[in-house]
């Protein structure tokens, strides 16, 4: 797991200190471990790992329902997702 | 898991399905603290947050007030896959003192595809927590029209 990707996975388990671990599939949102608040701070924190601005307006729910999501949109290597 | 039951959509004649929210004050205080009012700014537009300035700066129950009104206002739209957008909702102080919605960009559009014209919304506060009750107000069909309104 890439070192910002297990930033984010140890950013919500410190949220929610009930949960031992979180499965690469489990929905973040269904489970309720990113409400509407938390996901501002979330979209900080995937900024300052990631490096990438997003725009919250346009930011889609299955981008970051899982951390098998999150991983694939915002921690792929350059080469993997397209980019020069 | 087992199938769920459907729920109406947001619009249609007769319904109004409500939206409410609470917002927790030391959450709020936490992350005013953590990040400034930089936070903020994401998700309250500037006219948002001089409504809830005083002479001693951000007021928290004010700012925990708004941030309840937006996320009421956004349950009334019932959009599935979709964030709030936080700063497409807008809720100001009007001229006596109460919450006027104002929908803008992508909030306007989710509001225009459930047929809902207006958002009503009240808050409240007291110490730790603020909540806020919305309610659409529904664009009328043409079958729903009196002969006097055409």
């Amino acid at each position: 797991m890439a070192d910002g990707l297990q930033t984010v996975k140890n950013w919500i388990l410190e949220r929610h200190p009930e949960r031992q671990d979180i499965a690469p599939d489990l929905d973040l949102i269904e489970n309720r471990l990113i409400d509407s608040l938390s996901f501002v701070e979330f979209v900080f924190l995937l900024e300052q790992e990631s490096g990438t601005a997003i725009q919250m307006e346009t930011l889609e729910v299955d981008s970051i329902r899982t951390l098998a999501a999150i991983g694939q949109h915002f921690f792929k290597a350059p080469a993997e997702v397209g980019r020069a | 898991m087992p199938a769920r039951p459907a729920a109406p959509p947001a619009g249609g004649l007769g319904w109004a399905n409500l939206g409410m929210d609470i917002v927790s004050v030391n959450r709020v205080r936490g992350l005013l603290a953590q990040y400034g009012e930089r936070f903020f700014e994401r998700m309250l537009t500037p006219g948002e947050l001089a409504d809830c300035r005083t002479s001693s700066g951000l007021d928290v129950l004010s700012l925990c007030g708004r941030i309840a009104a937006k996320e009421a206002a956004f349950k009334t739209l019932r959009v599935r896959g979709r964030f709030l957008p936080w700063p497409d909702i807008v809720v100001r102080r009007s001229e006596g003192g109460w919450p006027l919605v104002e929908l803008h960009r992508a909030a306007a559009e989710m509001a225009a595809a459930s047929g809902i014209t207006e958002i009503t919304v009240s808050i409240s506060h007291d110490v730790d927590y603020a909540v806020a009750v919305a309610a659409p107000i529904i664009a009328p069909t043409p079958s729903s029209s009196s002969p006097s309104n055409s």
